[in-house]
């Protein structure tokens, strides 16, 4: 990931945390980051190790009108939310 | 078809909370998420889950009646209904949504490697220590509080045939279940290895609530078995203090004699290993292994250190409450609403009548406690 891609993600590290704060948090970020997340110009990133937040924020998100996409990093998931192009 | 033996029960259960914990991590089967989730995101789908588990178990329990493989109809441990299961289950929702996880929930969980669910854990320990010591004010309350004696099931009190219950709520139930299946509510979609269905999971958790009500003589509950380790662990360091509280000392309160197999059951909260010490301990370590194999299989075991400590008081003060709660109510969730309910048990509905406003106040103390004070680390 080169620097001018670092800045255009928002990082969101909820490892460790509980139930629903995944949701929750992912939720407030989708809403407060709208403009810059539906344009493109940003992406939001959630790092998580809570299976249910794997299935229940993609399928927020995506009904929100974002495109999801779950990737296995070492022993957690990253969630990556963008606007739909 | 009780088994007698209590090695054998123990293995029973053991294998029993192993299939329970690995497929609760698979599908993710968080009664207190179920709850919560409704009330913060309108998310209905994972409480029609558990009605269809509900459903199931009660047309499996009926066949098993009605085929005579149930020894105790109702099963032993079933109470009649009081008040204070209402004030139980009205606690119990908060602690369970504060805990992040029920009395099961915070075992699949914390076999995982979740550091909040085992703080919650400790708190679950804890609290069940602290309901000892107000357990004859409670008792007394529970004795002052309680009606319709006579009558644990709806059933019972109607003096009809628990048959015609199970045709007339499995037939509305079916209607619904198909309705759902018809436009395609039943599938979760998701982009992990691993995944159960929790439709898949709600079936296979009723067989297994089956199979423990044929061999042990119960459906599933381990919560008594918190007051156990609250005991022992009191024991080890206060052994004079544990002499005096009454409710440690109850021996009884599983006390049964199996008609076919003449073994004796008996068992209660104290620090003593008996029947109830045979059938929970090996459920509840089944359940926290479980899951724990199930993360390791899919390479997902971890613990994070890196907490926001305020979640971690909330998951430790939510396990308290939740001790405290279900010995005051008494019995779990889990006993009540994949046990109880299936068999129209009043105490059971009257928990659950107290578990939804639970469930509404914790999730609206959880989400204030989240989202006003912590997030995760974010870089803009």
């Amino acid at each position: 990931m080169d620097t001018s891609d670092k800045q255009k993600i928002i990082t969101l590290d909820m490892r460790g945390q509980v139930c629903p704060a995944c949701l929750l948090v992912a939720m407030d970020a989708l809403n407060k980051q709208k403009t810059v997340l539906k344009s493109g110009a940003k992406k939001l990133s959630i790092l998580t190790d809570n299976r249910e937040a794997t299935t229940t924020i993609p399928s927020t998100a995506n009904n929100m009108g974002y495109e999801v996409s779950v990737n296995k990093i070492d022993t957690y998931y990253e969630i990556l939310v963008e606007g739909r192009l | 078809m009780v088994i007698g033996s209590s090695l054998l029960i123990s293995i029973v259960c053991l294998i029993l909370g192993l299939a329970a914990g690995f497929i609760m991590h698979r599908s993710d089967y968080c009664v207190a998420g179920m709850f919560r989730d409704a009330f913060l995101f309108k998310s209905s789908y994972m409480l029609r889950v558990l009605f269809l588990q509900v459903v199931v178990t009660m047309f499996l329990f009926e066949g098993a009646r009605l085929s005579g493989l149930l020894a105790f109809y109702p099963f032993p441990m079933l109470g009649f209904p009081s008040l204070a299961n209402l004030i139980g289950g009205f606690l119990f929702g908060i602690g369970m949504v504060m805990a992040g996880g029920c009395v099961v929930g915070t075992l699949y969980k914390m076999g995982a490697g979740s550091l909040a669910s085992g703080l919650a854990f400790v708190g679950l320990v804890v609290g069940s220590g602290i309901y000892a010591e107000f357990h004859p004010w409670w008792a007394s309350f529970i004795k002052a509080t309680t009606f319709l004696k006579g009558s644990r099931t709806l059933p019972q009190l109607t003096n009809t045939s628990p048959t015609i219950y199970v045709a007339v709520i499995g037939a509305i139930s079916i209607f619904f279940i198909m309705k759902w299946h018809n436009e395609n509510m039943w599938q979760r979609a998701s982009q992990v290895r691993g995944y159960l269905q929790p439709w898949k999971a709600a079936i296979s958790l009723a067989v297994i609530g089956l199979v423990s009500y044929i061999m042990v003589g119960m459906p599933l509950g381990i919560t008594t078995a918190y007051s156990k380790m609250a005991a022992m662990i009191e024991n080890f360091f206060i052994p004079d203090h544990v002499k005096q509280v009454a409710y440690f000392q109850v021996t009884k309160a599983l006390d049964i004699v199996h008609p076919t197999s003449g073994a004796l059951m008996q068992g209660g909260p104290g620090a003593h290993f008996d029947t109830i010490w045979a059938i929970q301990f090996p459920l509840i370590s089944g359940i926290v292994l479980g899951s724990m194999v199930s993360a390791i299989l899919l390479r997902e075991f971890a613990v994070h250190f890196k907490v926001p400590p305020v979640q971690l008081i909330t998951a430790f003060t939510g396990g308290v409450i939740l001790g405290m709660a279900s010995r005051m109510a008494p019995a779990c969730n889990v006993w009540h609403i994949m046990g109880g309910l299936p068999l129209f048990a009043m105490h059971s509905l009257i928990f659950i009548v107290g578990l939804v406003p639970g469930a509404y106040v914790g999730s609206r103390i959880v989400s204030r406690i989240i989202l006003g004070k912590s997030s995760g680390s974010e870089e803009y």
